[in-house]
């Protein structure tokens, strides 16, 4: 029951801010105290739970002719990536204080109801209301792209919606097609994860699944619609694309993948990795090249989610557990990028790398901040991203050396674009030459709070790791050679 | 006659009395009371129907069918014309409309119960006729564009179906639908006429040429009757064909299939460009048409199910889009609708939500009813089908959000009087039914199992 009012709690939330908006702040408040009352909530069950592996689950009939129910369980993985969606919801809100004064009430509503359909992706173990949540996820965060987005913002936001809604087809037909084998018809996931697949039919089944996943892990080639999206949308928008939503991609594939499909994730695990490897190099490689700051670290996220699949395609423990605190890592740094790249561009209302340098004698807590997760960006030691990459770049050794240089060689890439993007704002002369007001302490304390967990979770990650073991394991398809 | 046929037949003369008195009214009085009568006939009709849900069918003879399927297309028909009938602007030139109005309802429910070639023909016509009248009330070049053709194509139509019918009794020796177990070369020849003339009127591409227009130049509540009733009467008849007849099965379903892989492509495409509202919609329910063609040509055990719970979320869906448009003013279009939401943020919303339900995205009711369309096609593993159908909602997906979003951006352009209070009504109904099926389908999948054997 509690973790079906994880997921009404954000969704009434949204329609409370969306009526009372009018004169003040109150959509605001509103939704800041949602997403605090969802995380005083998650942390309850989590204080409540039992021994074991779940927390919580619950299961309620839905439509009962096809066997659809409301399957909903929390591990310690659904748990930490809703503690990430609730707490980058609020940020979002306090980031986008200043940003966002027209259609405040819509805004705030489609946040909210952003994070609603997440939580429910994150919860959800019956394939169809999985995919109900994951299209669900779509049309709020295509309202917060075309309606408060930059630039050519609706055409943007029509290609998210319709890549990530036609991949979505994969996923709905392959779970179909998934359910008509069963004896009886079911989508629960447990129960389809008994059933003896032949590795060929578990091969086709994956590709329909990963279809969906990868494209809103944005894995080259099927990023196409992430710069843009990433790029043209409201600070509070990048927040939780990066944060929070590409997260349901790589969740999708952590989860469903080995669980459903261990036969078949073995078989094309080669593939999953090399495509792993071209996407990392690739998007690192382009990163490189961006003079938008904003672009920049999209492209990057582009590269960090394709060694996540690198991580979860190589199927031992190492790989998988990087790919799980990588994961994590990633929804702080890039989140806190975006987060600073949007106050930088409010305050002198450029992105380019060329029109700006010298923060660090202009303005020092935004120089420290792009510091410290510049630092993330290309996995320094002490930071939350290095102990996932470094992890998957040790399970991959155990599977293959030849893909283990390729994946240490996008490290070396990383350091390219992180130093360029670190050069470009912070060092040099200062640029625009003006006065410029630091952090306010909207974006202070945000930031700050995503420092620590970044350098916590880089320092002393055992504890994130016991947390998420038991979905390590169950996730595990290869013995080690 | 006894008691029980009575019962079961009053729903349509109440309809034909309805029809005759809101004529009579005509002269006699001012519009209203012509709508008045219309409203009170379609409420009362549909009141009878409802009364006797889970009532043992009544013995009726050939002509006309007293099942659950009959019950639920008599209600849908009657609650889908009182939608239309609601924003059947009083601004309409003519007071004729609402007598015509009723009459659609009068046919789609004779249609609804016709498992026999005569009240088959008898239903097609009654609507086709009211239609063409209406879609010229405004009197406009495009209007009486919109009814003359729509006028050639369904003599034409009418006479593919008449022929084809005639081809099966040769064969079969039979006019109820029961009685067509063909499966020579003219019962096949006589099938394909005879889904020729069906699709005419279902607007399933390539005869689907009047549907656009028709929506474009005809008043919205014009749209409406042709785009959600008659449609949905022709499905239901399309889908009694299918439960109680055997015709030549290469012939049914691949015919089907055809029309409806055309409908799904031609309607998806056409619509991607289009600015104006109404015409989108046009195309859009061309392309409805061919999702529901799709369903039945699969022939999975749940086909039944599955269309007449896609029919269930269409009629809020496009009623309310409907609806919105026809309160925008004549065909609006993309311009028009920016900044809605500040001037009238029902509509907006309402439309919005129509959008999404069309489109097929949760947590609106099409994306149930995708849903079943795609568990059909699975489950029989037509993959080809799959892919077209994949195709066009990808379209769809396109010239659905342009205009979903339009609400929400730029500045309002007029300052136009707020909707009469029943008009809200509609809207704030299709808004709570369009979202009630999407996040608790269990409701509108209960009432179609009561319509199905």
């Amino acid at each position: 029951m509690a973790l079906i009012a994880l997921i009404l709690l954000p969704a009434v939330g949204g329609l409370i801010a969306f009526f009372i908006a009018g004169q003040g702040e109150r959509e605001r408040w509103v939704a800041i105290a949602t997403f605090a009352l969802m995380l005083v909530l998650l942390v309850a069950i989590v204080a409540g739970a039992p021994e074991g592996r779940w927390y919580a689950q619950v299961s309620y009939p839905w439509v009962p002719s096809f066997g659809i129910s409301l399957d909903f369980a929390m591990d310690g993985l659904s748990a930490s990536l809703i503690a990430i969606s609730a707490g980058l919801g609020i940020i979002s809100v306090m980031a986008s204080w200043s940003e966002i004064r027209t259609q405040s009430g819509l805004f705030h509503a489609s946040l909210c109801w952003t994070v609603a359909a997440t939580i429910g992706v994150f919860l959800s173990f019956d394939l169809l209301i999985f995919a109900f949540f994951w299209e669900a996820m779509l049309v709020p965060a295509f309202t917060l792209i075309a309606v408060w987005g930059h630039g050519d913002r609706e055409g943007a936001a029509l290609k998210f919606l319709i890549f990530n809604a036609v991949a979505g087809f994969g996923l709905l037909a392959a779970a179909f097609a998934l359910a008509s084998m069963a004896d009886h018809m079911t989508f629960n996931a447990f129960e389809l994860a008994e059933m003896k697949l032949s590795t060929s039919v578990q091969v086709w089944m994956l590709l329909g699944f990963s279809l969906a996943f990868l494209v809103k892990l944005s894995v080259p080639p099927f990023h196409a619609w992430l710069p843009e999206a990433h790029t043209l949308a409201p600070t509070a928008g990048s927040i939780l694309l990066a944060g929070v939503l590409l997260k349901t991609g790589a969740y999708g594939l952590f989860r469903f993948a080995p669980m459903l499909f261990p036969q078949g994730l073995a078989a094309v695990s080669p593939y999953g990795i090399a495509l792993g490897a071209a996407g990392a190099l690739y998007g690192g490689l382009v990163a490189c090249g961006q003079n938008d700051a904003k672009r920049l670290v999209a492209y990057t996220s582009i590269a960090h989610m394709s060694i996540v699949l690198m991580g979860i395609a190589a199927g031992v423990h190492y790989a998988l557990a990087g790919a799980a605190v990588e994961m994590i890592a990633h929804s702080f740094s890039a989140s806190a990028l975006f987060l600073l790249i949007g106050a930088l561009y409010e305050r002198t209302h450029t992105r380019d790398l060329r029109q700006l340098g010298g923060l660090q004698q202009i303005a020092p807590r935004f120089a420290a901040a792009f510091a410290l997760f510049c630092s993330a960006l290309l996995a320094l030691p002490g930071t939350a991203n290095f102990v996932g990459e470094a992890l998957v770049v040790v399970g991959i050794f155990q599977v293959n050396w030849v893909f283990a240089l390729l994946a240490l060689s996008t490290l070396i890439v990383s350091v390219i674009y992180a130093t360029r993007l670190l050069k470009g704002l912070v060092f040099g002369q200062p640029r625009p030459n003006a006065p410029l007001a630091d952090l306010n302490w909207r974006e202070y304390w945000p930031v700050l709070v995503m420092s620590l967990a970044t350098l916590v979770i880089g320092l002393y990650p055992q504890s994130l790791l016991a947390l998420l073991e038991p979905a390590i394991k169950a996730a595990l398809v290869l013995p080690l050679p | 006659m006894t008691a029980a046929q009575f019962a079961a037949l009053s729903p349509l003369v109440v309809l034909a009395i309805a029809a005759v008195a809101a004529m009579m009214l005509v002269p006699l009085a001012r519009i209203e009371a012509a709508q008045a009568a219309a409203g009170a006939g379609l409420a009362l009709a549909a009141g009878l129907v409802l009364l006797r849900v889970g009532a043992p069918a009544a013995p009726l003879g050939a002509l006309f069918t007293d099942d659950g399927l009959a019950r639920f297309g008599i209600a849908y028909a009657c609650l889908a014309s009182l939608g239309a009938l609601i924003f059947l602007r009083t601004g309409v030139p003519a007071k004729e409309a609402p007598a015509l109005l009723v009459l659609v309802a009068l046919g789609a429910a004779t249609l609804a119960g016709a498992g026999h070639a005569a009240t088959l023909f008898l239903g097609i016509e009654i609507v086709s006729l009211s239609l063409i009248a209406l879609f010229a009330f405004r009197l406009s070049r495009q209007g009486l564009e919109a009814a003359y053709k729509f006028l050639v194509m369904s003599g034409l139509a009418s006479s593919a179906l008449l022929l084809g019918v005639a081809l099966i009794y040769a064969e079969t020796g039979a006019l109820d639908f029961v009685g067509w177990t063909g499966h020579g070369a003219l019962a096949a020849l006589g099938t394909a006429l005879l889904l020729a003339g069906l699709a005419f009127k279902f607007s399933l591409a390539p005869f689907h040429m009047w549907t656009p227009d028709a929506f474009e130049a005809s008043p919205a509540s014009a749209a409406a009757l042709a785009g959600v009733v008659s449609k949905a009467a022709v499905a239901i008849v399309l889908l009694r064909l299918f439960l109680t007849a055997h015709l030549p099965e290469p012939v049914w379903s691949s015919g089907l299939a055809a029309l409806g892989a055309a409908s799904v492509l031609v309607g998806n495409l056409l619509a991607l460009r289009q600015p104006q509202l109404p015409r989108m919609l046009g195309y859009s329910t061309i392309a409805h048409s061919g999702y529901i063609a799709l369903i039945l040509a699969s022939g999975a055990p749940r086909a039944a199910e599955a269309v007449l719970f896609y029919l269930g979320v269409y009629a809020p869906a496009m009623l309310g889009a409907l609806c919105v448009s026809a309160a925008l003013g004549r065909a609006p279009t993309l311009y028009d609708l920016h900044g809605l939401i500040k001037r009238r943020p029902l509509e907006a919303i309402a439309l919005s939500l129509s959008l999404l339900s069309l489109a097929g995205l949760p947590a609106a009711g099409g994306f149930i009813g995708k849903l079943y369309l795609l568990h059909v096609l699975v489950d029989r593993g037509l993959w080809l089908l799959l892919a077209i159908v994949v195709a066009g909602a990808s379209l769809g997906f396109f010239y659905y959000a342009r205009f979903f979003t339009a609400p929400f951006l730029g500045q309002s352009h007029d300052e136009a009087e707020p909707l009469p209070r029943v008009d809200q009504g509609l809207l704030a109904l299709c808004v709570i039914l369009i979202v009630l099926f999407g996040v608790a389908p269990v409701v509108l999948i209960d009432v179609v199992r009561l319509a199905l054997p």
